[in-house]
């Protein structure tokens, strides 16, 4: 939407960091001419609570649970990078059922990830009631969380080596279940909000990013594939039993508009959920027996050395960078999230957008205030 | 109004008082009845909002305050007019103390001339319709001053959108009523209820397709005017963060509150009056009402539960609609409802003074039927979407789900998804 | 012509996507609300539809207590503070922990050997000071408990009942005067020590929780304990 900005008068006006659509603390310097904008300045930093420098005080399995909080719509994730990065580092071999039920617990907490993220661009644009659907949704995959590991949002269910805990047939039932309902909720949902002409229309055209766009600014995950890069870590640059299963990666097809719009990333995140349904279907039939975790020291000592563990989020590539230095903590751990780039092509992406497009666009691009700040 | 007051001088033995003094005594026993009765039933709307939002989003809604929380909105407020009214530092002061009143004064004015029945209206004015659609254009000075007087920026967008709103759809408003006037040949309201009938048939909504698509114009435009999703965009929570009434707390936000929300009921009842057939019943003759007062009392039910529907699908839209963003807005308006409106006036003058007896039946006939086939197909699809999750119909108004708690499987079950699955997991 | 038509169709579209919507909220009105309504309309107390594994806040049974102090070791943020007395008998003279800054992770109860430190399915704690949210479970100094890994131990106390009883009673206004110590008691390793605190649960009935142990006695049916 470039609109032609015809005389210099310059409002500037404070969005956040308190604002409703500004997901978590985050603030934007909007530089505006009435209603069309010249650019959006994001600032950072208000929820910085130096979750990299934790991790130098902890032992290596004491900081799983901080790193549940990085992120706390996705828990699972960061959990999981983290435990590669250190496992590549021990050398520790998971065992198979291990590998399965850690599966089964990102696609859900993908799943889950993505119900908040998309129902928060409709809740953005003005219908509050699609948003609610996807939360009640997601009350199940937390009763399921909670059933599974204890807790409801901050899992703390990877272990070094492992799960922290196993689980029952009666649990997998209640999840197929859970999918049986839930993929028909999905078309329900689709039928309320995605296929609403007024809801396309304010999406469809929006803030475009073209491939080369999406690729120099670092995006990653769904943005990046909504561009059109067909780009997947779980298939890509495997880990896991992930090559076990099968699964699509879908890509921006421009089923709106143009690709990389708003809309394309909106219904990119539609569909990996039903990706995911499809992996947790696989997963839960194909679990092998046997242990749910190898024997980890409690005291770990590394020698000196670093490594890169780094999973497909729901918001892209999360990787933990850990550097040993032979003691029994971390020397340096850094944290690499997806909505930090995110969050770095909105001033590029905001010129002539209106206000309201720059609501929808932070919302599509998922910007998650802790997981930018750490 | 002026042979009433008469009426009532000789009624009181007071013949001798100036007739200027009964008159005003008059006018303001009425305006405060009038009052009243819109502020009940703006604040009974804000319950009924609560309630529609909550069974919407497949919650309850306010359940405490009284039977269905029904004296919920009471509470309100009370907690409102206890509250207060802080008037930021740097606002214009009067300006801002001033501008809950013309939205307050423009709204219930209008109620004046509303029809509620043959002969409850406080002011049977034979230019009603115009009236109406002027005396409503105030709100938008009201929240101009707002706007401008809370000093904020959000609140000066706000009301900036918001003129540029309700002054654009008053356009096409208009001219969607004007396709009425047409063919009622008046402008006054009780006019053109009693050119229509009782049954549907005889409604100006299925006199002929254009009057058909001029109600959704008009019902689309007096939304938009009213400021309410998903034209909503003057207050547009996650945009502004509430638009021009930001700053606003206390009396003086509800007095915003239920200008907007007694506007709800307004609209609803133009639109009853003009095209659902007001307070005429099915079978029952004006001339009938006029004579009986069980009749008048039936009327004035009826035409309460016109009104009180149309409210209820302006709440229900209101939880199912995305919001437009500013240019589309006015695109909307000028790109499709005014040349649209202009067309359905053009269309009746043309089938005014072609379309002979006979036909105008038959088209009728035809309008109603393809309106209760709309219905029809509706209603189909409501079922197919509960069927479609597995779920089943329930009336239960008052309690959600009481949650039961499956031991063997350690997990918290409700709603479809416990039913779905109660035989799976009791084995 | 097309331009013509794809105006149409943009209204047929709105039109018909619109009224699909309405559909769905429209068949909210006849489908029953899913809230579960917490905390007074709930079948049962909450606790106790909470599951087996919930970590809920700590609570600790000094009786089963051998004072290893691997909780406090195994703590990520040292929310847990134990001294044990040297000498004999070794006295545990205190064993704080501050569920304030507990992040309920799990990770204290793990590696305790006699599975003393549970985490109960409480979550309803508010106080109007944060400071009272630091748990002091020993009243009195206590004798450490000569349990060994794999031995079972005294009988394990319903899940919650001693949080409970602390976190209705922070100021300790409620309990019975301090018995004398019970030093000839902690030679005979057969009874249960007699402990002079934790015994008089239904002298000060909680007045908060709706049933006081509802919960049933955990029965790890569950295969998942910590591996
Ligand atoms: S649950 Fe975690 S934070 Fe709490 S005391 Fe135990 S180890 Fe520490
Ligand atoms: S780990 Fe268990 S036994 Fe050891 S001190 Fe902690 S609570 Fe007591």
């Amino acid at each position: 939407m470039a609109v032609a900005i015809p005389h210099r008068e310059e409002l500037m006006l404070n969005m956040g960091p308190h604002h409703p659509s500004t997901h978590g603390v985050l603030r934007f310097i909007l530089h505006t001419d009435g209603e069309v904008m010249r650019k959006a300045v994001p600032d950072v930093g208000y929820l910085h609570r130096g979750i990299e420098k934790i991790a130098e005080r902890q032992p290596f399995a004491g900081f799983v649970p901080f790193t549940d909080r990085v992120n706390y719509l996705e828990a699972i994730f960061a959990n999981q990078a983290y435990a590669l990065a250190v496992e590549r580092l021990a050398g520790i071999q998971v065992p198979p059922r291990a590998e399965y039920l850690r599966v089964i617990a990102a696609e859900l907490n993908r799943i889950a990830s993505h119900q908040i993220s998309i129902g928060s661009v409709s809740m953005d644009i003005g219908a509050y009631t699609p948003f609610l659907y996807l939360l009640r949704e997601r009350e199940k995959i937390n009763d399921l969380f909670e059933a599974l590991c204890g807790q409801r949002l901050t899992f703390n269910y990877l272990r070094l080596g492992g799960v922290a805990f196993d689980v029952k047939d009666e649990w997998l039932r209640r999840l197929e279940a859970f999918l049986d309902h839930f993929e028909p909720a999905i078309d329900e949902f689709n039928s309320l909000i995605s296929a609403n002409e007024i809801f396309v229309k304010r999406l469809a055209h929006v803030a475009p990013i073209s491939a080369a766009d999406a690729v120099g600014y670092g995006l990653v995950g769904p943005n990046l594939r909504a561009s059109g890069v067909d780009w997947d870590l779980r298939r890509d640059q495997p880990y896991g039993i992930y090559p076990e299963l099968e699964f699509d990666v879908p890509v921006g097809r421009g089923i709106r508009g143009e690709v990389g719009d708003c809309y394309d990333r909106f219904w990119l995140r539609v569909e990996e959920m039903r990706q995911s349904c499809r992996l947790l279907r696989q997963a839960v039939a194909k679990l092998p027996a046997g242990d749910v975790c190898a024997k980890v020291l409690r005291k770990l000592k590394l020698p000196a050395g670093e490594a890169y563990g780094c999973v497909e989020g729901a918001r892209g590539e999360l990787g933990f960078y850990v550097v040993t230095d032979g003691t029994d903590k971390p020397y340096r751990v850094k944290i690499r999230s997806g909505s930090f780039a995110a969050l770095s092509i909105i001033e590029h992406l905001s010129r002539g957008l209106m206000i309201a497009d720059l609501v929808a666009v932070i919302a599509t691009l998922d910007v998650l205030a802790p997981e930018m700040d750490r | 109004m002026q042979l009433l007051a008469e009426r009532i001088a000789t009624w009181l033995g007071m013949e001798g008082l100036p007739r200027q003094a009964v008159v005003a005594g008059v006018v303001l026993v009425v305006a405060l009845v009038v009052a009243t009765v819109v502020l009940t039933i703006a604040g009974i709307l804000t319950w009924a909002e609560r309630r529609v939002a909550g069974r919407t989003q497949s919650r309850v809604g306010p359940n405490r305050v009284g039977p269905l929380g029904f004296l919920q909105w009471v509470a309100d407020g009370i907690k409102l007019i206890t509250k207060e009214d802080v008037i930021p530092a740097a606002a214009d002061r009067t300006l801002f103390r001033l501008a809950p009143y013309p939205v307050i004064v423009g709204i219930f004015a209008a109620f004046a001339s509303v029809p509620f029945g043959q002969k409850l209206i406080a002011a049977d004015l034979n230019v009603g319709v115009l009236y109406l659609m002027a005396i409503t254009s105030l709100v938008v000075v009201g929240v101009l001053m707002a706007g401008w007087a809370s000093n904020n920026k959000w609140a000066l967008l706000g009301g900036v959108r918001s003129a540029a709103q309700i002054v654009s759809y008053e356009v096409p408003s208009v001219l969607a009523a004007l396709s009425v006037v047409l063919l009622a040949g008046t402008l006054s309201l009780q006019g053109i209820i009693g050119k229509q009938g009782g049954w549907p048939w005889e409604w100006y909504l299925f006199y002929n397709p254009f009057t058909f698509v001029a109600f959704f114009l008009f019902f689309t435009s007096a939304v938009a005017e009213g400021n309410r999703t998903p034209f909503d965009l003057p207050e547009a929570e996650s945009e502004l963060v509430a638009g021009y009434n930001v700053e606003y707390s206390g009396m003086r936000f509800a007095g915003f509150f239920l200008g907007e929300f007694a506007n709800v009921y307004l609209l609803s009842a133009i639109a009853t009056a003009l095209f659902f057939g007001g307070w005429q019943i099915p079978g029952v003759t004006p001339d009938m009402q006029a004579a009986s007062p069980v009749w008048q009392a039936v009327g004035v039910g009826l035409f309460a539960l016109k009104a009180g529907t149309g409210a209820f699908v302006v709440l229900w839209l209101r939880w199912t609609m995305p919001r437009l963003r500013v240019d589309q807005l006015m695109g909307l308006c000028y790109r499709y409802l005014l040349p649209l409106s202009f067309a359905m006036l053009l269309g009746n003058a043309a089938y005014v003074w072609l379309v002979p007896q006979w036909a105008a039946w038959v088209v009728q006939g035809a309008t109603t039927t393809v309106g209760l086939a709309v219905a029809g197909v509706f209603v189909r699809r409501v079922f197919y979407h509960i069927r479609h999750v597995g779920d089943d119909v329930s009336l239960d108004l008052a309690r959600g789900e009481s949650g039961t708690f499956d031991p063997q499987l350690q997990v918290r079950v409700y709603g479809a998804f416990r039913r779905r699955h109660a035989g799976d997991s009791a084995s | 012509m097309r331009a013509f038509i794809e105006y149409f169709a943009a209204i047929g579209r709105t039109v018909v996507t619109l009224g699909d919507g309405l559909a769905v909220t429209g068949s909210y009105f006849l489908r029953r609300p899913v809230t579960l309504q917490y905390p007074d309309r709930t079948e049962k107390p909450m606790v106790a539809l909470l599951p087996e594994r919930s970590r809920g806040m700590l609570e600790v049974d000094l009786d089963r207590c051998p004072g290893c102090t691997a909780c406090e070791t195994a703590c990520p943020i040292g929310c847990i503070r134990i001294e044990v007395s040297k000498g004999k008998p070794r006295l545990i003279t205190r064993f704080d922990i501050d569920l304030g800054r507990c992040m309920n992770c799990g990770l204290c109860s793990e590696p305790c050997p006699t599975e003393c430190l549970k985490h109960t399915k409480e979550f309803e704690g508010g106080m109007y000071k944060p400071d009272l949210l630091l748990i002091h479970f020993v009243e009195q100094p206590v004798p450490v408990a000569p349990v060994k890994k794999g031995e079972p131990g005294p009988p394990p106390k319903p899940l919650g009942s001693i949080l409970r009883r602390l976190l209705t009673d922070p100021y300790g206004r409620k309990r019975p005067a301090p018995a004398p110590a019970p030093a000839a008691a902690a030679s005979a390793p057969a009874p249960p020590v007699a402990v002079a605190a934790p015994q008089p649960v239904s002298a000060s009935t909680p007045p908060v929780s709706a049933t006081p142990s509802a919960a049933p006695p955990s029965t790890p049916a569950t295969s998942g304990g910590p591996s």
